[in-house]
């Protein structure tokens, strides 16, 4: 039984003549304890997918079953929870909250579970020791080298036992060597058990990865699984096919996501917008068939 | 709520000195008006019904007009505010006056005539004044003394004699000694026989100054002025102090027979008095209490400005919050926290700046304003739920945030 399972999965935003269909009818299931990384372009669809499977958006369509539970029709306290309960992200930027130490950043998940003050420092300091961070746990992150405040994310991921671990680009603002001390992290996680799903732009770092899916415009255009350790022919291709993000990547790529972004359309008008398109998109289909 | 939310909000507090510091000075400064003008208020009060008391309680005080409303067991409902300032308007009679003087269990009375203009002496005009007409008995029934010489005796009533408030003596004599010197009241001379010591109270109502006032004979008055020196009040101090309501209601009921059955006229106990004067001195400060609430308002927005923008810069914040797993609820709540803190912070440095005032108050001015627990507590209450009510809009906005685009922002 898969734990993630994603079944025809569409995300758009914007309606009419500029609706953006950031994914397409994308399909995948993961197995507990797998690590998956995400290749593609900017603007491919891979953080929305990330945002779906971390429950922090609703996909438009389609069904999407965490755990044996559907989620895509949560709301979005039961996605809070959910997100709590079983998923830990790890961000390009770290996102440690920069007032609070290291240690009571770590904590911070569980005190959203209700855990007292005593134990979840406890636990906090528990998940830093195994992040080698434990006599670092009192500094401010402003005080940390990028690598230290990426393994303090990290271990803030870590402190509520999540099922999944979702990591944006983890190693995306950082040096190789502290992406090299990253990445070690999150495949000694993995060899214990984790199932982590990790995006990223650099082909180096899918060898720590035992399947690598490819994104491009919305949809997984390959899915394959490789043994650890090695970086799989097309991620190496996938170096020059793609280029490595720039400036200018990440310009189209906000302007992707966000200009067309609407302030928020009734669901219904998204809805028949989204079928209207469909319907054309597949017009269009049959006719060029013909 | 979550004790954790306040330590957090204290340190965010903490964290960003000027800004909070700025916010909650708008919620002193309106705790602090509201308090100094209450206790100002009640200090006020104290004072005058203090001096209401020194006359003594069992005062009786006939007076025209329709003022009180009572219940049937004789307590005071309504009160009609002009009660309390100057003299009023309608006159009572002689047939008043000796059913007064002749009710059973009357010790002293005296009719108060009442002729306003000015009096001239050594050719100064005083205008300022008011000449009134009374019996032998008014220092006894106001309990004041007289400083030099002495009030008519029961045998001069009939004569030119006058009694003169200290005001009066100071204004129309300076230094020279008043006593034996001439009044001219209306083209009539009066020979000066006694000066009032100062009068600390106002025993015929808030606003008359008695010691602006000559006291002379009330038969005597009347004979120069006619009607056109009314009787305007009637007092009277019932020979046993206990027995002050029954005699009240007494002379009530007697006057009202008099009158063909109609109730036109008061009659009030010197403590009924104080129930008249507190309760407009309460409304009043009611009043200006409210205006200066305002204030407290105008902090709340601050607060809720202040929060605003405290919400829009920790967005990022917030999105990182909701990630770990943060409901909606509990966004909203670390932010009324904050708001929260702030305005109790600020409450109680309001409500410690309001006792600084009240002492530099005291000690400045003759004033003497009296902070009261219940003023304390309502400033408490209303900083309070000043933060509350003004913390609600921004905590709701922060946590109606989108995770996904609050994790963008300054990304």
């Amino acid at each position: 039984m898969p734990i993630i399972s994603i079944k025809d999965v569409s995300k758009l935003y914007g309606f009419g003549d500029a609706t953006t269909v950031a994914l397409d009818e994308v399909s995948i299931d993961v197995e507990a304890g797998e690590f998956v990384a995400v290749m593609g372009p900017s603007g491919s669809g891979k953080s929305t997918l990330m945002n779906i499977i971390g429950l922090l958006d609703r996909p438009t369509h389609g069904e999407y079953m965490l755990s044996n539970r559907y989620v895509s029709k949560l709301r979005s306290n039961q996605r809070a929870k959910m997100r709590r309960d079983k998923i830990g992200f790890v961000f390009q930027s770290f996102n440690l909250l920069p007032k609070l130490t290291v240690l009571d950043n770590v904590a911070l998940p569980l005190m959203y579970r209700g855990v007292s003050t005593v134990k979840r420092l406890q636990r906090a300091e528990d998940v830093l020791d195994r992040v080698g961070l434990k006599d670092r746990q009192y500094f401010m992150p402003k005080a940390l080298s990028g690598g230290q405040v990426q393994r303090a994310a990290i271990a803030r991921a870590l402190v509520g036992d999540p099922q999944i671990i979702i990591a944006d680009e983890p190693t995306g603002n950082l040096d190789s060597a502290s992406s090299l001390i990253v990445m070690e992290l999150l495949s000694e996680l993995h060899r214990t058990g984790n199932t982590i799903i990790m995006v990223t732009h650099n082909p180096e770092i899918t060898r720590y990865a035992d399947r690598v899916v490819y994104m491009h415009d919305g949809c997984i255009v390959h899915d394959q699984r490789t043994p650890v350790g090695e970086v799989p022919a097309l991620a190496k291709k996938a170096m020059y096919v793609y280029p490595r993000k720039t400036e200018e990547d990440d310009l189209a790529g906000v302007s992707a996501m966000m200009d067309f972004r609407p302030e928020k359309p009734s669901t219904k008008k998204r809805k028949a917008k989204a079928q209207a398109k469909r319907r054309k998109a597949a017009k269009a289909k049959r006719s060029a068939d013909a | 709520m979550h004790s954790g939310n306040f330590k957090v909000a204290y340190k965010t507090i903490r964290e960003s000195r000027w800004q909070s510091s700025l916010t909650m000075f708008g919620i002193v400064v309106g705790i602090v008006s509201v308090v100094t003008i209450v206790s100002l208020g009640q200090g006020i009060k104290k004072q005058i019904i203090g001096e209401i008391k020194s006359v003594g309680s069992d005062l009786i005080t006939v007076r025209a007009g329709k003022g009180v409303k009572r219940d049937t067991n004789g307590n005071i409902q309504k009160i009609n505010p002009d009660f309390v300032y100057g003299f009023g308007s309608g006159t009572l009679n002689d047939r008043d006056v000796a059913i007064v003087e002749g009710s059973a269990g009357v010790k002293d009375a005296t009719p108060i005539r009442l002729l306003n203009g000015s009096v001239i002496a050594d050719g100064r005009e005083y205008a300022d004044g008011f000449v009134l007409g009374t019996n032998p008995s008014l220092p006894n029934l106001l309990q004041q003394k007289i400083e030099y010489g002495s009030y008519f005796s029961t045998g001069e009533t009939a004569r030119q004699v006058a009694v003169i408030g200290k005001t009066v003596a100071e204004q129309l004599f300076q230094e020279n000694v008043p006593l034996g010197q001439v009044i001219t009241i209306r083209g009539q001379d009066y020979i000066v026989r006694g000066v009032f010591e100062k009068f600390t109270s106002n025993p015929l109502g808030q606003g008359i100054d008695l010691n602006q006032a000559i006291f002379v004979p009330a038969p005597s008055l009347k004979e120069i002025a006619g009607t056109a020196a009314p009787v305007i009040r009637v007092l009277a101090r019932p020979q046993n102090p206990n027995n002050a309501g029954n005699l009240a209601s007494q002379i009530s009921n007697s006057i009202k027979e008099s009158h063909g059955g109609q109730d036109d006229t008061t009659v009030l106990l010197q403590s009924e008095n104080l129930q008249v004067t507190s309760s407009v001195l309460d409304k009043l400060t009611g009043f200006i209490a409210a205006i200066a609430a305002i204030s407290l308002v105008v902090g709340g927005i601050g607060i809720m400005n202040i929060m605003l923008v405290s919400v829009s810069e920790r967005t990022r914040e917030i999105g990182v919050r909701k990630a770990v797993g943060a409901t909606n609820r509990q966004i909203r709540n670390q932010f009324m926290a904050e708001a929260i803190v702030l305005s109790v912070l600020g409450g109680v440095i309001g409500i410690f700046a309001s006792f600084v005032v009240n002492f530099l108050i005291k000690v400045t001015t003759d004033l003497s304003p009296v902070i009261t627990w219940p003023v304390v507590v309502i400033a408490a209450v209303v900083s309070i739920s000043v933060g509350i009510i003004f913390g609600t809009i921004p905590a709701i906005k922060a946590a109606r945030k989108d995770p996904i685009d609050a994790l963008r922002v300054g990304n």
